[in-house]
């Protein structure tokens, strides 16, 4: 049933899990198995959108079939949804207002099973420093799609160091032009090209 | 008319350029347009806010970049002298220096629900009732939800219309103002493609969902509103003098959609759209942002010597050429990045491939990947601009003469480093 379950998210199919989802807590399965098994689905989602099968479209709306799945499941948790797998503070830095990729990004990190807080647009420096000091957070995630961003993004990564906590968190940037170059003058330590690049980054930082 | 020739080498005028790539032809030399607004009020030292609102302001920051920094052959003309007037090309919430946000911000643009899902059947039936008229209502209804002071009605049109006709007298004054100067203007208006319109008046989430739900009637709304886009394109063109359109394509790439909903809901509108718009002798430039490397095989299927595409980075532009090179120009496409963070000689070397590989046999605009950053270098900017008259004559000698130049540049650099210019 987990397999038809994830099988049903990867091919982006709402109805097919949705009933399959209902149908397993019917049978009285794991709650937490079911949990396992939509972000399985979800794996093989980025997966299928690195290799360029499935696009922005497919992310999107298999994110929304997690969600809707896994508010079917939470009743039936006792506690949570399962140990979590890291927390990660994101924002587009200050000065920049665009949001699709930064919510894109929350998404996808919370289908994959870590623990998301989103401060939204145009956040200023010293709010991603405390609230990484006070989630606890060892991964923070700036956004931003215009070019005066970068100087955000490097101001961003510089308050941490001002704070002294530079050390403890691992900094990642995303968004329209950044690349190498950006990353480098910044000062962050790795960017993503999309969505299921910022995941594997959480992968590699936060296992 | 006299004929102003903008370097001593050249023996067209910019207008002659600009047909000669569009037709391709090969023409005396690359013609280079950058895609400057944001970055004009940076470098004059004034506030976006002054940039919009006062148009004495604007010509004179125009004017400099000029100076400065060129000249060039196209002048590529955003100026949106009323907020309102803007939503009547992008059908969005904006956010609005001096308003909304610091007057030295850019305008931003917010991804709220100004189009209903209801509405899809009701443009359907615009385009039915109104047929060559049908743009403005559609538009006037997502200008009236996207400003809060507006209602939908008469009286949106009444606050429109007059602004509308005051903003393109000002752009029929500065288009005349380039011209004298010798350059000349990409086009006579920007719509956004209707597909593309829908996806940002409904907002990206919405849309999505419409993709899968509601494909055709997405097809049949954008289908329906041919007529009306034509017909003020027509119109628009020709009071601004200028037998070209940029079609915006915000929404079609392969970072939003697949190549897919491509062929099925966005490329059929906008091909119709195009061939009626060349068969009546107006261009069209297509700017096509994000990744457009799987539809590039769709856009053989327009009509050939008469569109440019116009790339902003993320697609191959290289490998553009390789697929359209035959059927139409190609624009761009100097990364934003390298204009802000680079060097001026890392600009002239990127130039300088353009121009030979994307500009070999003609059909190549040079320009920035999408507009040139407000916080980019002036020296980059400048780099890049002069690059059409260092490397882009065409001719016999064009290779030795271009190498002996470039050597030179480079020593004038290394120059300029040793000195702390």
């Amino acid at each position: 049933m987990s397999d038809s379950i994830a099988g049903f998210i990867s091919d982006v199919d709402e109805d097919g899990a949705l009933a399959e989802v209902r149908k397993a807590l019917d049978a009285g399965a794991d709650p937490l198995g079911l949990v396992e098994a939509l972000r399985a689905g979800m794996s093989t989602v980025g997966n299928r959108f690195e290799a360029r099968e499935y696009f922005l479209p497919d992310l999107i709306l298999s994110a929304e079939i997690f969600n809707q799945s896994v508010a079917l499941i939470e009743p039936h948790l006792k506690g949570t949804g399962g140990p979590s797998k890291g927390s990660v503070v994101i924002g587009t830095v200050q000065g920049d207002v665009h949001d699709i990729g930064k919510n894109i990004v929350a998404t996808m990190l919370r289908c994959a099973g870590y623990e998301v807080r989103d401060l939204g647009i145009d956040v200023a420096p010293g709010s991603f420093v405390d609230t990484a000091k006070e989630t606890g957070a060892s991964l923070v995630a700036l956004s931003g799609l215009l070019t005066v961003a970068f100087d955000s993004m490097k101001d961003t990564v510089a308050a941490f160091v001002e704070a002294g906590t530079r050390d403890s968190v691992k900094i990642i940037i995303g968004g329209g032009p950044v690349n190498e170059t950006v990353l480098e003058y910044c000062g962050a330590d790795a960017y993503g090209k999309d969505p299921s690049e910022a995941v594997a980054l959480a992968e590699r930082f936060l296992a | 008319m006299k004929r102003t020739m903008l370097y001593p080498r050249d023996t067209m005028t910019a207008e002659e350029r600009l047909r000669a790539v569009i037709s391709l032809q090969v023409p005396d030399r690359v013609p280079a347009c950058p895609f400057i607004y944001y970055f004009a009020a940076r470098f004059a030292g004034i506030t976006v806010y002054e940039l919009w609102s006062e148009p004495a302001k604007y010509r004179a920051a125009i004017d400099r970049c000029f100076e400065k920094l060129g000249p060039w052959d196209v002048y590529y003309p955003v100026n949106p002298r009323c907020p309102e007037v803007y939503t009547f090309i992008m059908p969005m919430v904006a956010r609005w220096p001096g308003r909304d946000l610091p007057e030295d911000s850019i305008c931003q643009l917010l991804e709220e629900e100004v189009m209903k899902a209801e509405d899809y059947a009701w443009t359907i039936d615009l385009g039915e009732r109104w047929g060559s008229l049908s743009y403005i209502p559609f538009f006037m209804k997502m200008i009236s939800r996207a400003w809060e002071h507006l209602e939908d009605g008469w009286r949106t049109w009444a606050y429109i219309l007059p602004r509308l006709a005051i903003n393109l007298a000002g752009w029929r004054l500065e288009f005349e103002s380039f011209k004298r100067r010798g350059s000349t203007v990409l086009y006579g208006f920007l719509p956004e493609a209707a597909f593309d319109s829908f996806s940002l008046a409904r907002g990206l989430m919405s849309f999505v969902r419409d993709c899968r739900d509601r494909p055709a009637e997405i097809a049949r709304a954008a289908e329906a509103l041919t007529d009306g886009y034509y017909f003020i394109l027509r119109l628009v063109t020709a009071l601004m003098g200028v037998p070209r359109v940029e079609i915006f394509l915000h929404r079609s790439s392969n970072d939003f959609i697949s190549p897919k909903t491509f062929d099925e809901l966005s490329f059929p509108s906008l091909k119709a759209l195009v061939e009626r718009l060349v068969a009546s002798g107006i261009q069209c430039v297509l700017h096509c942002d994000g990744n457009w490397d799987r539809n590039l095989e769709r856009l053989r299927e327009l009509p050939a010597g008469n569109c440019v595409a116009q790339f902003d980075g993320p697609t191959d532009i290289f490998l553009a050429k390789q697929v359209l090179g035959d059927r139409m120009c190609i624009m761009g496409d100097v990364p934003p990045d390298m204009l802000v963070l680079g060097s001026p000689s890392e600009v002239d070397e990127y130039c300088h491939r353009l121009i030979e590989e994307v500009g070999k046999g003609g059909g190549f605009i040079m320009g920035a990947g999408c507009e040139i950053p407000p916080n980019a270098n002036p020296e980059n900017v400048k780099a890049m601009i002069e690059s059409v008259a260092r490397y882009g004559y065409y001719g016999t000698d064009r290779v030795t003469a271009s190498r002996a130049v470039a050597a030179g540049f480079a020593d004038q650099l290394t120059e300029r480093s040793g000195t702390g210019e």
